[in-house]
């Protein structure tokens, strides 16, 4: 086992958004006694073991910790995209383990925006359309609010002229921006960002982590984030450290 | 939502070009196949115009007779034949009997309308042997014989051909010969000889007054007897025909057969080709179903990423079966809107001469066809979809 490396750092520009979470934390995400193992005939094989964990509301969280540690499997759970072995997740202090498959589709398009390290954009969508998807799945959305919507989430990632191009048009770093204003077209409160500068080259790693940061300073979304780079890790308020599935603490 | 589909479909034009062709053919097969079988089905569900239960046919081989006195011989059959017990009518006329393969037509006019009809040579009794029905007029009586003019009965699309809106029963008609015909009756529908699958035309029934002219010495059309049976007849009065006829004649040679085995025969002819069409229509659309199928099962094994991504931001699984199913029924909608555009071509240029109803029941029936086939390729597919892990799915890229 590691040595306790959790660390939170503290940036030299506090805003009024942050100030009030740290004051009076209000958990979004709880996880408990979270296990997940994986098994086959033959092998099994521990991802998770007994991870607890609070993420509270304005905290920008990074993740840290070798390949295969379980960082994206933790995040799978905490994005309610996979189901723990054992263990139980809050969202909201609500446990989400008896919800059916439509509750938490719900949760994910209200709640959860997702940034991935190969972007998942729809290639055969333009832009706009990409950072529309999550809007589709809200019902009651009219089709002009979504456009409307796109449009701001692209204007505030600086792709309002891009709206019309394909993700092959684009340079990496411009898709991940699509792929950002996508996670927050749907203005949800988290955002679970697995390893989002690690496509990148370093200049476009620091435009998308400056985004991130932005995010969080001014709209006081909260973020958790999976990440490799230590320099990124140490510029988020909490760093986490995994390893071999355990939080090191 | 369905705007979406659209978008992503015309968005992937490319990649669908061969799906959407192969739903082109598959559309075209069965709008030409469902035409054929509507208008098939139409025509076999138009009254006949005659009953052919317990009528009977018998064919005659004069046997060497001399042809002098052959047409006196038919005439004594005839009266003879009408007093044996079960024998409930017997009438004259020739091959071209109900569900038989002999036909004969020819051009009739009435001032300035003319028509082709299909013509019949029927002795008296022939209107009780098939029970045919008029709506204007009367049958052939034996008063018919010293009329100026040969009598006619004609069918109902005769009238109309002819006499579109007035009475029909007195009028002179004229053959291509300009030999004048008077009306003396009208069917009360319409009559086809040669049995369900005819289209429905003009006929007309002129009286048999002689029925072998003595001059005649080709023995092209030789006479035939229809004979209505009581229901309760059995091979027993067949067999006992058969010996009245050698006895009356002096030797004739006759074989009987009902209208029933005749209707059979005809029947395996007009269903056999239909059937072949069926078979190698039914193996071409199953082969269409298995490339759709293959085709869809490979999208969907291409598109997990998406798949998971969609999860992810709020796709329930039954949504994203549904997304698969609705993004198939677009795409046989572009097939289709293709297929449409050829099948319209058919009634415009007259391919098949069937009518606009029947191309349209056809569009119908084949858009149908091709939407379920579609749906039912794709369901499975998109039930496999609907299944992918979004966790799983999302790392695999």
């Amino acid at each position: 086992m590691e040595n306790i490396l959790t660390q939170s750092v503290v940036r030299p520009q506090v805003t009024a958004a942050t100030v009030t979470a740290s004051a009076q934390p209000q958990p979004v995400i709880q996880l408990r006694d979270i296990e997940k193992v994986y098994q086959t005939k033959t092998i099994e094989t521990v991802a998770l073991n007994r991870v607890n964990l609070t993420i509270n509301k304005g905290e920008f969280v990074s993740i840290m910790g070798p390949s295969g540690c379980g960082k994206s499997t933790l995040l799978s759970i905490m994005g309610l995209l996979d189901e723990p072995t054992a263990g139980v997740i809050e969202l909201d202090g609500r446990p989400v383990q008896s919800y059916s498959d439509k509750e938490l589709a719900s949760l994910r398009n209200h709640k959860i925006g997702f940034v991935f390290q190969s972007y998942h954009l729809i290639n055969d969508l333009s832009v706009l359309d990409n950072v529309e998807l999550p809007l589709l799945y809200r019902p009651g959305v009219s089709g002009k609010e979504r456009r409307a919507r796109a449009y701001a989430a692209l204007e505030k990632v600086g792709l309002g002229a891009r709206t019309h191009h394909f993700p092959s048009q684009l340079s990496g770093g411009q898709r991940q921006r699509v792929a950002i204003a996508r996670a927050l077209a749907g203005r949800p409160e988290i955002i679970l960002a697995d390893e989002p500068t690690g496509n990148l080259d370093s200049v476009m790693g620091e435009e998308i982590m400056e985004l991130l940061l932005s995010l969080n300073r001014e709209e006081g979304t909260t973020i958790v984030m999976v990440t490799h780079d230590e320099q990124q890790g140490r510029r988020t308020q909490r760093l986490i450290r995994f390893f071999d599935g355990s939080q090191v603490q | 939502m369905i705007r979406h589909l659209f978008t992503l479909i015309w968005n992937r034009k490319r990649a669908n070009f061969l799906l959407v062709t192969e739903i082109f053919f598959a559309f075209v097969v069965l709008f030409v196949l469902g035409s054929l079988l509507v208008d098939n089905y139409r025509k076999y569900t138009a009254p006949l115009g005659y009953t052919y239960e317990y009528v009977w046919q018998v064919d005659m081989d004069p046997n060497g007779q001399p042809i002098s006195r052959q047409d006196a011989t038919f005439q004594r059959l005839i009266q003879h034949l009408k007093s044996v017990p079960g024998v409930r009518s017997v009438a004259s006329t020739y091959s071209n009997t109900p569900f038989s393969f002999s036909d004969s037509s020819t051009d009739f006019k009435a001032g300035t309308k003319s028509t082709n009809s299909d013509f019949y040579t029927a002795g008296d009794d022939m209107q009780d042997v098939l029970s045919l029905e008029l709506a204007e007029g009367r049958w052939f009586n034996r008063h018919d014989e010293a009329a100026a003019r040969s009598p006619l009965v004609i069918s109902k699309e005769m009238r109309q051909a002819l006499f579109p809106n007035e009475s029909a029963v007195g009028k002179i008609i004229r053959d291509s010969d300009n030999d004048e015909y008077q009306v003396i009756g009208v069917l009360a529908s319409s009559y086809r000889g040669r049995g369900e699958f005819q289209e429905l035309q003009p006929a007309v029934f002129q009286r048999s007054k002689t029925l072998v002219d003595p001059n005649d010495t080709t023995n092209f059309d030789r006479p035939r007897l229809l004979i209505r049976v009581q229901p309760t007849a059995t091979a027993e009065l067949e067999q006992r025909i058969t010996k009245e006829i050698a006895a009356v004649t002096g030797g004739w040679k006759s074989a009987v057969t009902t209208l029933r085995e005749q209707r059979t025969t005809r029947m395996k002819y007009a269903l056999a080709p239909m059937g072949g069409m069926v078979l190698v229509c039914s193996f071409l659309i199953f082969n269409v179903a298995l490339g759709l199928f293959g085709v869809l099962w490979y999208n969907i094994s291409q598109r997990r990423a998406e798949i998971g991504l969609r999860r992810a931001i709020g796709a329930t699984g039954s949504r994203i079966s549904a997304q698969f199913l609705g993004e198939v029924m677009v795409v046989t909608t572009f097939g289709l809107a293709f297929g449409l555009l050829v099948a319209a071509q058919f009634p415009l240029l007259g391919v098949m001469s069937i009518k606009l109803p029947v191309y349209l029941a056809g569009m119908a029936l084949a858009s149908m066809l091709i939407y379920v086939l579609t749906a039912l390729c794709a369901l499975y597919p998109s039930r496999m979809a609907s299944t992918i892990q979004p966790a799983v799915a999302l790392r695999e890229e």
